[in-house]
């Protein structure tokens, strides 16, 4: 290996991998696709920033709720809208719950049913879109027109009628369960438009005319050739999950109590905004993080996945 | 050009039908108005819970079909979109709350367009130099800002200013609290109340708008007719400013068509933390109360909305955009 004097990076590290499994030839380096991936992203520092501050937080989301003296459900009467001490971290709620449990738990329900619901839509969009494509003809007329009669009532009002009827330690799923089944129309648009160029590809063509299966094809040649597009739209996807999750939980129609997520924090914050801050603050901050990351990351994903990107070095 | 807009308005026409049939079917499946009666104490007696249930046409005990034809021929008979658990009309209540959402979201969606496309130019001409990159990311930064933080600590830094200043330089709730008939003082009035909303909501469709406009202009710039512009000898300033960004401002334009929904129903969050009574609060209020018919009525109007502005795109896209062709 040639680039001993190179500092074991990631990257480095996948380029080391790669060179064992193709490089035949010595002297002569191969860059995989892969490894340039790695490479460009581990190149953006805001990239990999988010990566990092992504990571703190689902550690947060994880070993918060082991690491804090109290449970978020279990609320201490003795100390109510106290500001932060040594004994309740981020204070305590006007109920006596104390905030860090609160925002350990809301932080991890916030993430499972961003991460959830990001990667139902994505997977419901890729098929339909790629289906609605590939069968040209009536079938895309038709797909085309039931897709854009679903987009005609803005999704949000849907979804608050849903979920409003959920409640109780199941909420969280119906939530989830809501947030795809109306999130997936307009991703699944644009999957069709990208997929018109992709039907026209020869292997798609001979695929066709030897009797392939049409399912077949679709799993396996067309969702494949969409494999970037569909990584960076769940990555950001997360983002527009999390925002109406946090949306929902704010007018009180998603996540209710027993449970608890960062919008029902926000929620129980915006009534004592002058009296306790803290109570806002916590919350606030940890969700702009999370957000603020996933877009980091996404962004980073585009522009190293992008074969014409010119933001910045070499390959 | 008649044709072809009397074709989309007839189509538009069936998929807004189709679309609020649905959204009947699935309110009258997901809400519970019984629940309501249920609740109270003491608790009303069963007769009279179906009664008042039947009166407003939500009564679950009668087969949803004939609730949906009932409801469904009050409309296209009489233009009556029915009543609410409370016995009162949906339709007036609705009326009287779109003023309300007019007043608050028109300013800042012009604010957001216009200054959001004028920042998405300015950076694009400038990529990856010094402007576009802390533009871009405070931009990104907003845009990834849940609304309910970003309305929320607007209130906070009011309320502190207020605080500092010793007087109410700003209001944080509602759209009006002057009585009198001097028209400058309650212009003053409408304005103390509606800065703050409008900064947030012209925060939120400025960023979008900044960042699409941006994309969409370096798309066009590095396109071919662009590039031949200036091997003919155009300065790159004139080159942009008379082939790309006309081209560019097509689906911006769009986008634009799209945003008269939002007027209407967007703003949900942001009226509901500074408590002003617009579509989007009453919404969020009648699915709370298990008001079926007044919900239905507010996807069906958000509906029509959004269909004006695909109507309003088509045209403009027709007219902007000479390789459409649509007659």
């Amino acid at each position: 290996m040639a680039n001993t004097e190179l500092t074991v990076t990631a990257a480095t590290a996948a380029e080391v991998v790669a060179d064992e499994q193709g490089g035949d030839q010595p002297g002569l380096r191969r860059t995989g696709r892969a490894t340039l991936i790695v490479r460009r992203f581990a190149r953006r520092r805001s990239a990999v920033a988010g990566l990092v501050l992504l990571g703190l937080l689902v550690l947060f989301a994880i070993f918060g709720p082991m690491i804090g003296q109290w449970a978020y459900d279990e609320p201490d009467f003795l100390a109510l809208a106290q500001a932060p001490s040594a004994e309740h971290w981020f204070g305590t709620t006007t109920g006596g719950s104390d905030v860090f449990a609160l925002v350990a738990r809301g932080l991890g329900r916030s993430l499972l049913i961003g991460i959830l619901s990001s990667l139902a839509i994505t997977l419901v969009a890729a098929v339909i879109g790629t289906t609605v494509a590939f069968f040209e003809g009536v079938v895309e007329r038709i797909g085309m027109w039931i897709l854009d009669m679903l987009l005609v009532i803005p999704s949000f009002l849907l979804i608050a009628m849903i979920t409003r009827s959920a409640s109780g330690k199941g909420g969280w799923l119906v939530l989830t369960l809501a947030l795809t089944a109306f999130g997936w129309v307009g991703y699944a648009r644009v999957l069709r438009t990208l997929t018109l160029s992709l039907r026209e590809l020869d292997y798609v063509h001979a695929a066709r005319y030897m009797g392939v299966r049409s399912f077949t094809i679709i799993r396996r040649h067309l969702i494949p050739n969409l494999g970037s597009v569909l990584i960076i739209q769940t990555v950001l996807g997360v983002v527009g999950a999390v925002n109406s999750e946090t949306a929902l939980s704010f007018l009180g129609l998603g996540v209710k109590a027993p449970d608890t997520s960062l919008g029902t924090i926000l929620q129980a914050g915006q009534s004592v905004v002058l009296t306790s801050p803290w109570v806002l603050l916590a919350p606030s901050i940890f969700l702009v993080a999370l957000t603020f990351s996933m877009q980091l990351i996404g962004d980073g994903l585009r522009d190293a996945i992008d074969p014409y990107s010119r933001s910045g070095g070499k390959a | 050009m008649a044709r072809f807009l009397l074709r989309r308005v007839v189509n538009y026409i069936v998929m807004l039908f189709l679309a609020t049939s649905f959204t009947y079917f699935l309110a009258s499946f997901f809400m519970d108005p019984r629940s309501n009666y249920l609740a109270r104490n003491p608790r009303p007696p069963e007769a009279s819970i179906n009664a008042s249930l039947t009166a407003a046409n939500i009564n679950d005990q009668t087969p949803i079909f004939e609730r949906y034809w009932n409801w469904l021929t009050n409309i296209v008979l009489h233009w009556n979109w029915g009543l609410s658990p409370s016995q009162e009309p949906v339709a007036g209540a609705i009326s009287s709350r779109i003023g309300a959402s007019v007043q608050l979201v028109t300013l800042a969606t012009v604010l957001g367009i216009v200054i959001g496309v004028s920042v998405g130019v300015y950076t694009a001409i400038r990529q990856y130099k010094w402007q576009d990159r802390v533009l871009g990311g405070v931009s990104t930064f907003f845009l990834v800002v849940p609304t309910a933080v970003l309305a929320l600590f607007v209130v906070i830094g009011a309320i502190y200013l207020n605080q500092a200043l010793g007087f109410r330089l700003f209001y944080v709730t509602g759209l009006h609290s002057y009585d009198g008939h001097n028209w400058l003082l309650k212009l003053s009035d409408l304005g103390q109340h509606l800065i703050l909303p409008t900064i947030v909501l012209t925060v939120i469709t400025g960023v979008t708008y900044h960042l699409t406009q941006r994309t969409y202009l370096l798309d066009t710039m590095n396109a071919d007719y662009v590039r031949t512009a200036r091997a003919k000898g155009l300065p790159l300033n004139v080159a942009i400013r008379k082939h790309a960004l006309r081209t560019s401002l097509i689906p911006t334009t769009v986008n634009v068509a799209f945003s008269i929904a939002g007027v209407f129903t967007g703003a949900v969050i942001t009226e509901s933390v500074f408590a002003i009574n617009g579509l989007g609060r009453y919404f969020i209020t009648s699915i709370i109360q298990n008001d079926i018919n007044a919900s239905v009525a507010i996807a069906a109007f958000g509906g029509a909305c959004t269909l004006v502005g695909a109507l309003a795109a088509d045209v403009a896209v027709s007219w902007l955009d000479p390789r459409v062709r649509i007659s």
